[in-house]
């Protein structure tokens, strides 16, 4: 008889919301996580809010999550890491370490939800000077200080009276192997720039971008209120280099639509930084044999009609794992996998 | 940093390394490089009440190619002056302020509703204040100050297109009743020579449909909506009150206007200041009336009929005139590829009416050229109008084109009146 317990790798939007739906249709989920707490990038990375409707992050996971603890039929896992997995659909055999001992999981089928990570604005080029100079961080970097109600120049402490953002960094690049546009940023660097403006409504906020992307309720919800009511400056340019001036930080690039070089002084320049595959992502997809895309990321069979089955039967992927994707993205697919993980091992029952 | 004006240099012709460079090059000496986005000059105009959505541009760039003064070599549209104000261009000075004609048609397309009906007057408001005015529309805002429309005609005369109108015209003082129908005229048609043949052949379309009605003479004044557009608020209240309290002496129920100006300002703006009467376009009242016009003459004209921007975008009325066009027997229609939502501006409106002089300086061609120049390309004899702002400009414009012989302008009311033979 086939196991119906479901393992989920990962304790953020995507995986707290398949241990959601397992354990509400009635079923075991184990969910297994890395550190020691859920809430995945968001909690790790400590955002303020979120985007796009600018909730405290910390209620808004406590809400999320909170049907799955102390829910008898969710067994969580903390300082787990998966090491191995045998079997087929209806009955894996997943290895893991658990604060160094070896653990073992049988179940039917599996979910990754190992998510993603922020790109390394000095990864590949030091064009945006990231590591040389204080002043200029990245939107995570961002989200600390906002998550403390504070916004100041690394360098010096102060308040900044001028700031910008740097739109598709380490997205929609070529050279970088990121071809693909991470999805967020635009949305991300609109509501980063109101908390801004809420915390320091004197200081000018500027937005460098090719175009901004944003999708569906994104473009009512923050880039317009961003413009219209924090008057957020939108200059349609992208910034090239980065260099030190006096204490200021100067951007070089090129205003489009006057077609003109521009070289302007900041306090301070936030990189808004796109996604790539997590490390933990990558792993998963070797230890489980779930084919990857070009750029790292689990490739998912179904194309835009089935977003959770990979090429193995009875492993499933969700959320940013498959690719750049915002929390709602993440949530619909984890409750979407928790169904295709039950349904699978649920067709493999003999009909009486 | 605002554009130090000292620093752009544009000279007739300069020598440099012996090569000669015309205007156009020598523009390349400006300031190339962008050093600051100072946010200043926008927040000057955003916070002016009735400007706040010059702020919301995100540079689509949809209005820029429907800009009438942009398609007359203008360089001009709301995309750009926000452009201009991001890098600090100070709008209040500037002749930016004075280019648009407030046509509607970039609003027509801007999906952030930027919206220049507004943006425009409440800015040049604040520059009329200041006393930065062009001179020209300067002289005619003090004519209408002084004598109640913009040529500085004398306010008596106001009337006087009546004793060659060739039938009797009912005048409100003297017949002393109400009337179903009051008739504004509005200056254009009471004074300027053409717009008093078309007044004239109004009166006689209406005596011919035995249409109960009069007209204020002597005591009306100037609607303003013009100058209110162009920057002179007060005054154009004040008139608006003056022209509300005759309504009322005349217990006007229905207001029949000639200028689409003067029929905006009274179904937006009057009512705001307490006006209960309800207002017409004359091509509005008389459609309606066709079953009953006694047409005698065939017209054999080809016609092509221009929108008015104040007619059409803004109060939504492109049937009646239509109707009316297609009514009168023999007349062929035939539309320009601009018209309806899309027509082209005549260049008369929000003050444009009054800054030709300045605008040459500023254009390639006259807004009414570039439409003349359309209206030719149809093939049609007659430019049809509705507009008592249209008549002028468009026959001047026939003139200055070299198309004097191919195309002459008439308004709707002199070819029903020519058809009716009256």
């Amino acid at each position: 008889m086939a196991n119906e317990n479901v393992l989920i790798i990962g304790g953020g939007a995507a995986g707290i919301e398949a241990a959601k739906g397992v354990s509400a249709m009635g079923y075991k989920a184990i969910l297994v996580e890395k550190r020691d707490r859920l809430g995945g990038t968001p909690d790790e990375e400590k955002y303020a809010a979120l985007t796009p409707d600018l909730r405290n992050t910390t209620e808004a996971f406590a809400e999320l999550m909170a049907p799955i603890v102390d829910n008898p039929l969710v067994d969580i896992h903390y300082n787990t890491l998966i090491t191995g997995a045998e079997g087929e659909l209806g009955n894996f055999t997943i290895k893991a370490l658990q604060l160094g001992n070896e653990v073992e999981f049988n179940v039917g089928s599996v979910i990754i939800a190992t998510g993603f990570k922020h790109f390394d604005p000095g990864r590949e080029t030091q064009k945006y000077a990231y590591y040389e100079l204080d002043d200029v961080i990245t939107l995570t970097d961002a989200e600390k200080m906002l998550s403390q109600h504070k916004f100041v120049r690394p360098s010096n402490g102060e308040e900044p009276k001028r700031i910008c953002f740097i739109q598709c960094v380490g997205s929609r690049d070529r050279r970088l192997g990121n071809e693909y546009c991470s999805k967020v940023c635009c949305g991300i660097s609109s509501k980063q720039s109101i908390e801004i403006k809420k915390l320091l409504p004197d200081c000018k906020v500027y937005i460098f971008y090719i175009d901004m992307r944003m999708y569906g309720y994104w473009e009512n919800e923050i880039y317009w209120p961003a413009q219209e009511e924090y008057k957020v400056n939108y200059i349609k340019g992208m910034a090239t280099e980065i260099v030190k001036k006096g204490d200021k930080v100067l951007v070089k690039g090129e205003d489009t639509t006057f077609r003109r070089p521009m070289e302007v002084e900041m306090d301070m320049v936030i990189l808004a930084v796109g996604m790539e595959p997590s490390e933990g992502t990558k792993q998963m997809a070797k230890i489980f044999g779930v084919n990857q895309n070009k750029y790292g990321f689990i490739e998912t069979t179904g194309g835009c009609l089935d977003t959770v089955s990979t090429n193995v039967p009875g492993v499933f992927a969700a959320g940013a794992t498959t690719g750049p994707a915002d929390l709602e993205d993440s949530v619909s697919a984890g409750a979407m996998a928790a169904i295709k993980a039950l349904t699978a091992i649920r067709s493999l029952a003999v009909p009486a | 940093m605002p554009i130090d004006k000292s620093q752009i240099f544009e000279k007739e012709s300069v020598e440099v390394e012996g090569v000669t460079l015309t205007a156009q090059w020598n523009r390349m000496f400006e300031q190339r490089v962008i050093f600051d986005y100072d946010t200043d000059a926008m927040d000057k105009v955003t916070a002016v009440k009735g400007a706040e959505s010059m702020g919301w541009c995100y540079q689509c760039t949809q209005c820029v190619p429907v800009c009438p003064v942009e398609q007359a070599g203008g360089d001009y549209g709301p995309r750009k002056i926000f452009r201009r104000l991001q890098m600090g261009i100070d709008l209040f000075t500037s002749d930016d302020l004075w280019k648009c004609t407030t046509c509607m048609n970039c609003l027509r397309m801007c999906p952030k509703a930027v919206d220049m009906i507004q943006i425009m007057p409440a800015i040049r408001e604040e520059s009329v204040l200041e006393g930065n005015v062009p001179d020209e529309l300067q002289e005619v805002f003090e004519k209408t100050f002084e004598y109640g429309n913009p040529m500085g005609e004398s306010q008596r005369k106001r009337a006087d297109w009546v004793k060659d109108a060739g039938v009797e015209v009912p005048i409100m003082k003297e017949i002393k009743r109400s009337v179903d129908i009051l008739w504004f005229v509005e200056c254009y048609p009471a004074y300027h020579n053409r717009g008093k043949d078309a007044a004239a052949a109004l009166a006689k379309v209406l005596n011919a449909l035995k249409v109960d009605y009069g007209i204020l003479g002597t005591e009306e004044k100037c609607s303003c909506d013009s100058q209110r557009l162009a920057g002179e608020t007060g005054l154009f209240e004040e008139f608006a009150e003056h022209n509300i309290a005759l309504f009322r002496k005349y217990k006007a129920k229905t207001v029949m206007t000639m200028d689409p100006h003067a029929l905006n300002a009274m179904k937006h703006e009057y009512p705001k200041l307490g006006s209960k009467s309800k207002v017409l376009h004359y091509t509005t009242f008389l459609a309606p009336l066709i079953e009953i016009m006694d047409f005698k003459k065939e017209l054999n004209y080809t016609v092509t009929f221009h929108d008015p921007c104040y007619l059409g975008r803004h109060n939504g009325e492109f049937e009646s005139p239509r109707k009316l066009i297609e009514a009168i027997p023999g007349l062929q229609l035939t539309e320009m590829g601009r018209c309806k939502q899309q027509s082209y501006c005549c260049g008369g409106g929000g003050g444009g009416m009054w800054l030709d002089g300045f605008m040459a300086d500023h254009v390639n061609e006259r807004l009414s050229e570039n439409r003349v120049r359309e209206a030719v390309e149809t093939g049609a004899d007659v430019l049809v109008v509705c507009c008592p702002y249209e008549v002028s400009r468009f026959e001047d414009a026939v003139k200055s084109t070299g198309n004097e012989g191919k195309l002459i302008v008439k308004d709707i009311a002199e070819l029903l009146a020519e058809a009716m033979d009256l």
